[in-house]
């Protein structure tokens, strides 16, 4: 197994299997042809360009954007004092608290969306957006709470007892002293939300209605309609995307400690 | 630590209201919807749903599926592991990042490069023709195969990760030791790998197992209604048949089985510890 040819033999099949099918999708995007082809029939950036021109696109990105921005958001202004609290002071039933808040990561997400849709869009009239913003928060909630926790649990908490003893008030030593010190954590919940939003198709399947409608399911639709290589190339633009954020994360946060 | 109760229930309530409210209410009044007729309590519905070939069908293929992605993920997911925990320090850092980097990437755009790969004018079926290996393409797409190498590729960077913590954490000399004292390599996965990285597998197997079985995207574009999976059988229950009772009962059904597949799985890796 330590077999020195067999280790470099199993990764390159194992990063092949991960990481090939990019490199076609990326490849098959850059065709000039008129349908999804690998090898690309000739190059061209027809079917790039050709994404910014739909229009259901420019429509579904900016509310995909707003989701996943205003959701995740939302589910930090919940959940950073939630992940205080559960780490700093003693909560009754903190074990049940800790399994409400997190319930989300464990219901498949299309039932989520189904019983938003039946329960609050039919009978309160309640706006698909709305729903798809509350159905969101719920779902980035558990992140947020998880990745924030861990970076309170990894901070002493006599430092803002010393800022309390020292005068403070427990809300002055919280934005002064801790927030300050968890930073990084509240950054990182923040991309791993934006990320788990932006990508998140089952618990929007059922929340789409005239004119709303997320990115991935747009492309879903628009998939069964054509067979052209514009939703190769917008796959291919949201990888990057993705990729992008996470090397500035990288970079400038060792993200990968937070997660 | 803080002994404040009424601070403490100011910071945690919004949270955990709005999670009550907005995710776990419904979903229980939906999981509900199984069991009622009219005023009563039944399992009626379930027996229907069990009842019907296609259910069963779709449900024995949603289990397979799910457990063979799992079996198949851990086996490639070991092998890799290993690879990746020998590595130097430098080179593991990054072998890391390009397992991981999938899981950034939509999950729609991740199955739809299988499209282009698996289709009927797709990458594969040229090659063969080329090669004279076939005369015509064959058909990948919408069968069992394509929906479980979407799946396995979908998932198995959850099962690397958590088996490359698993091993870091075993002992250095655990392996050479064994090796030492003269076990073969199948005797050292099994007796010294295996039982100390069986938390691991526990995490890494119910991610892949739960997150094959809900999976929606995957099944639908390379299953398509040929290869219904419960999630795709759910959705067009609804849409098609408004058939919300069905759809109650899926739910259960699916999030019964994310339990005990981690249950299973937690038995299994204490039964082989006793050994």
């Amino acid at each position: 197994m330590t077999n020195k040819l067999f280790s470099p033999i199993i990764l390159l099949l194992v990063l092949a299997f991960l990481i090939g099918p990019f490199l076609i999708i990326i490849a098959a995007s850059l065709s000039a042809g008129e349908t999804l082809a690998f090898p690309p029939q000739g190059l061209s950036l027809r079917w790039v360009l050709k994404v910014f021109e739909v229009e259901s696109f420019r429509a579904s990105f900016g509310i995909s954007m707003f989701l996943a921005i205003g959701g995740t958001l939302a589910a930090l202004i919940l959940g950073i004092p939630a992940s205080y609290a559960l780490s700093r002071y003693k909560v009754p039933g903190a074990e049940t608290i800790r399994t409400i808040v997190s319930s989300p990561i464990i219901v498949p997400g299309i039932i989520v969306g189904l019983a938003l849709l039946r329960y609050f869009v039919v009978p309160f009239n309640f706006g698909i957006l709305f729903a798809l913003f509350l159905a969101h928060t719920a779902l980035i909630l558990p992140y947020a709470v998880r990745v924030v926790s861990a970076s309170l649990n990894n901070l002493r908490s006599d430092i803002e007892e010393a800022a309390v003893l020292l005068g403070s008030s427990r809300i002055g030593a919280f934005f002064r002293v801790v927030m300050p010190n968890i930073r990084g954590g509240i950054l990182a919940a923040f991309i791993l939300g934006f990320v788990t939003s932006f990508n998140q198709v089952p618990v929007s399947l059922f929340l789409s209605g005239p004119g709303v409608r997320t990115l991935p399911i747009d492309m879903l639709a628009y998939m069964e309609i054509t067979y052209d290589p514009s939703v190769a190339a917008l796959s291919a633009l949201l990888a990057f995307m993705s990729l992008g954020i996470v090397f500035l994360a990288e970079r400038f946060l060792g993200f990968s400690r937070y997660v | 630590m803080f002994q404040n109760r009424a601070e403490a229930f100011a910071l945690v309530l919004p949270a955990a209201i709005f999670a009550a409210v907005v995710f776990l209410a419904p979903v229980l009044i939906l999981l509900s919807e199984g069991f009622r007729s009219g005023d009563s309590w039944t399992i009626q519905a379930y027996i229907d749903f069990f009842s019907q070939s296609l259910n069963q069908t779709v449900f024995l293929r949603t289990l397979k599926l799910a457990a063979l992605v799992t079996a198949a993920s851990a086996v490639i997911g070991y092998a890799a592991a290993f690879a990746i925990v020998n590595l130097p320090p430098k080179g593991k850092g990054r072998i890391t990042g390009l397992v991981v980097l999938p899981l950034m990437i939509s999950p729609v755009a991740r199955t739809y490069a299988w499209l282009v790969i698996l289709g009927r004018t797709g990458f594969v079926n040229k090659a063969l023709v080329a090669v004279g290996l076939s005369d015509e393409p064959i058909r990948f797409l919408f069968t069992e195969t394509a929906v479980f190498i979407g799946l396995l590729q979908l998932f198995l960077p959850l099962m690397i990760i958590s088996l490359i913590s698993a091993l870091e954490n075993m002992p250095r000399d655990a392996v050479p030791a064994a090796r030492v004292l003269g076990a073969n390599w199948l005797q050292v996965f099994t007796k010294v790998i295996l039982p100390l990285t069986k938390e691991g597998l526990v995490i890494g197997g119910t991610l892949v197992f739960t997150g094959s079985m809900t999976a929606y995207i995957t099944p639908a574009i390379l299953g398509g209604s040929k290869v219904l999976m419960l999630e795709t059988l759910l959705y067009q229950r609804v849409t098609v048949a408004n058939d919300f009772v069905s759809a109650s009962v899926i739910a259960l059904i699916l999030i019964v089985m994310a339990f005990a597949a981690n249950l299973l799985l937690k038995r299994l890796a204490t039964a082989r510890n006793k050994r």
